[in-house]
């Protein structure tokens, strides 16, 4: 129960007696000036005050000691319990059957109202955790904020949800002030090895509730030392299994956890224990996915090796051993142009087996960016010498001459700009330029290539960038590892920087990489290096 | 074997039979005299008898390493060394080079590449003394011994430090150059790894020389090693 409200009425016998009391030395005053069924009347008054504060069981005991108090008092004989007027026999009786049926009645009602206001702060405490508990994602942060919540409903100082790692040894998830010591760990230990809650109070509606049975209750004697305080360690038992322990400490004021406590402090420990299971189960389920996806990716990359590299190679092979034969005689413009498909093949081969080695590089995460500056020009200068001067012809390149600088891994940038390129010319038709443009807009770079291929459905774009992922025009298209734009993508994501399709008029894509300069600029070399004297000869 | 006088001689280090086969009859089928060896000790003991023009060495061998190969050939040997590296292998490429490589080649690289980085080696190694002192590229002239540089008759006003990165990558006309060599050649031992102002010189120079300087094709980059001047 909250402190502050319920200070009256957890304090009810003492408030009893004492305003008995207190009123009996006030009314001795004023003995004699009023008549005496008048300070029965007051009496009666201060019965229905305590039942209306204090509740039904300070109410009777106040109603009784104003009945002695009345009698002894002030019915003649006074100092007396003695009475000398039958009359006031009746009166006494009178007296005692009001007074109880005041406090009963208005005391059931004090009752009514503490236990309504307790029970709507454990809804609104309840309500407020299991909304929580839908949203967090992390462990910790759940445990955070059960703990916050139980601290500040028991005036608790300590608490901490223990849960077991892999080999079930209990760890602290959470804790609060700070982790608790090695008694508090050993108790927690105890409670999830025998699956047995420490220090729930006893309460005749609660029998469901595990308390330490008799036969086992030795080993916990030694675990706690045979002190005897006032905390709690409740299980967070699950559907399933047992999720962990609740520990709540001692409350700043040493009084006992009361059965009501329990029970609010029993569904707290419930909502966290389904929440530790779906987290659980959750964990399982992603890595079964992750695992059926490793899986389906190593099964694609090596029908992807075997198709893209044995493809070239069995094309060189059929030439080769067609030319060794001797039932033809080669002439040598047909051998030479024998030997350029070849040549092509043997390309095709490099490019795919390259494609393979960086995808496995990145795979490993073992190609970290080396950043260094660079121009625009320069990049795109090292991408385009991969290609042979034939296909150089077809890249159109428009770029303004005032780009900044980039901090770059020009080797990677390149090689990803390549896979675009590759893309671009495997899907344009022959002889159809590859446009590659560059402009700063804001703090950004952007760099693009458009191609004049079919273009790609609004639904595929963000697809193409996965691995393996082939469009649905990719049917009757050149052959490729499927790795490309992937690396491409990734290599762009090292960098921060993003990358996205777009369609260009009249036919084609538009493949767009923007990188950001903003982190870059306070490194940016002065571009402006002045030297008085400009040489232009003799 | 006979060894003729006049005939350029090569020495080839690769451990894979394949290579050096493959180099072998790309090599002798232009009239260059061909030295095999399987491994650094082997080709370090040829190179000590027959003293060869150009070295081909290649860096991932089993044994001793092409770095072992290239740091004790520099001790005594000043031909080109001209290094042969796998994709992905930078930090060995450029270590390489600091130890005194004069370039590399990445595998697998097409005859003309090899061809024309022997030749621009060859070339350098025979002319230390006198430099070519005059080189035309499409309508631009620089001439090295007027220090001027000019485009279609017209000079092109360059500063001193524009001109002196210009004057070491022409005299090394088709080779690589380090950064770390460009630095030291411009502002002497104490230049540090200003990177960044040299970075912004070249920029500079290309747009002064290049046809189109936002694509170089005369002054090229090689990404993480240097500059690399290209005369067709």
């Amino acid at each position: 129960m909250h402190p502050s409200y319920s200070r009256w009425y957890q304090h009810g016998y003492p408030i009893a007696v004492g305003s008995i009391l207190g009123a009996t030395l006030f009314f001795l005053l004023g003995r004699g000036v009023l008549p005496n069924g008048l300070w029965a009347l007051l009496y009666l008054l201060l019965v229905g005050v305590v039942a209306a504060v204090c509740g039904v069981r300070p109410a009777l005991v106040s109603a009784v000691l104003a009945f002695f108090a009345w009698d002894f008092f002030f019915l003649p004989p006074v100092h007396t319990l003695q009475v000398s007027d039958p009359r006031d026999w009746l009166s006494l009786t009178i007296f005692l059957v009001v007074g109880v049926t005041i406090g009963t009645l208005a005391g059931r009602m004090r009752e009514r109202e503490v236990l309504a206001k307790s029970r709507e702060l454990e809804a609104a405490v309840l309500n407020r955790l299991s909304a929580h508990l839908v949203s967090f994602t992390s462990s910790q942060a759940m445990a955070q904020t059960v703990l916050d919540e139980v601290a500040h409903l028991t005036a608790a100082a300590k608490a901490a949800i223990f849960v077991p790692d892999a080999t079930a040894e209990l760890q602290c998830l959470q804790a609060l002030p700070q982790k608790p010591g090695e008694r508090v760990a050993a108790l927690a230990q105890w409670a999830h090895r025998y699956k047995s809650a420490i220090g729930l109070p006893q309460s005749p509606e609660r029998e469901d509730h595990h308390v330490i049975p008799r036969a086992i209750s030795k080993p916990y004697q030694q675990v706690s030392g045979g002190t005897d305080r006032q905390e709690l360690y409740l299980l967070l038992q699950s559907s399933t299994q047992l999720e962990g322990v609740l520990y709540i400490g001692e409350r700043a004021d040493k009084h006992p956890y009361t059965p009501d406590d329990a029970g609010l402090l029993l569904s707290i420990a419930n909502l966290v224990a389904a929440f530790l299971e779906r987290q659980r189960l959750q964990t399982a389920a992603y890595r079964s996915d992750a695992l059926v996806e490793a899986d389906r990716l190593k099964s694609t990359l090596i029908s992807s090796v075997s198709h893209e590299l044995k493809t070239p190679l069995a094309a060189v092979t059929a030439t080769v051993t067609s030319m060794l034969e001797d039932d033809v005689e080669w002439d040598v413009p047909t051998m030479r142009q024998e030997l350029r498909s070849i040549h092509g093949d043997l390309e095709r081969l490099h490019g795919n087996i390259s494609a393979l080695l960086d995808f496995a590089r990145l795979e490993a995460d073992a190609w970290h960016p080396q950043c260094a500056w660079y121009e625009v020009g320069e990049v795109l200068g090292s991408a385009l010498s991969a290609f042979p001067q034939s296909l150089q012809q077809r890249f159109l390149c428009t770029l303004p001459d005032d780009l900044p600088l980039l901090y770059v891994d020009c080797l990677q940038l390149a090689r990803a700009l390549q896979h675009i390129l590759e893309n671009a010319l495997a899907y344009s038709p022959p002889e159809a330029p590859i446009r590659i443009g560059a402009a700063r807009v804001g703090n950004y770079q952007r760099i693009w290539v458009d191609d004049s291929g079919p273009g790609i459905p609004q639904q595929e774009r963000a697809r193409v960038f996965e691995k393996f992922y082939r469009g649905s025009s990719a049917q009757q298209s050149p052959s490729g590892t499927g790795l490309g734009l992937a690396i491409t993508a990734e290599i762009i994501r090292f960098h921060h920087g993003t990358i996205w399709v777009e369609d260009v008029r009249p036919r084609g894509s538009r493949f767009m990489i923007t990188l950001p300069l903003t982190a870059q600029r306070q490194e940016q070399p002065d571009d402006d290096i002045s030297e008085p004297d400009t040489h232009s000869g003799h | 074997m006979t060894i003729l006088a006049n005939q350029t001689r090569i020495l080839v280090i690769d451990d894979e039979e394949q290579i050096r086969r493959a180099l072998k009859s790309v090599l002798s089928a232009r009239k260059y005299q061909v030295l095999l060896a399987q491994q650094g000790q082997e080709g370090l003991e040829l190179a000590a008898e027959h003293t060869p023009d150009l070295i081909i060495l290649d860096l991932a061998m089993p044994g001793m390493t092409g770095l072992e190969v290239c740091q004790e050939l520099r001790t005594w040997f000043d031909g080109p060394i001209l290094i042969l590296s796998v994709h992905g292998t930078e930090a060995d490429k450029i270590a390489a080079l600091d130890l005194g490589a004069d370039d590399y080649l990445t595998k697998p690289f097409p005859t003309g590449e090899l061809l024309a980085r022997i030749r621009a080696l060859l070339r350098r190694a025979g002319s230390k003394l006198a430099p070519s002192p005059v080189v035309h590229l499409e309508g631009l002239e620089i001439n090295l011994t007027q220090r001027l540089v000019t485009r279609d008759g017209t000079p092109i006003a360059l500063t001193p430090t524009e001109y002196d990165i210009l004057a070491v990558l022409v005299q090394n006309a088709n080779c690589v150059v380090t950064t770390g060599l460009l630095l030291s050649r411009i502002w002497g031992g104490d230049a540090g790894d200003d990177t960044q102002s040299l970075r912004a010189h070249i920029s500079h120079l290309r747009k002064k020389i290049e046809v189109t300087p936002s694509i170089p094709r005369f002054l090229v980059t090689e990404p993480g090693v240097g500059f690399r001047f290209i005369v067709p």
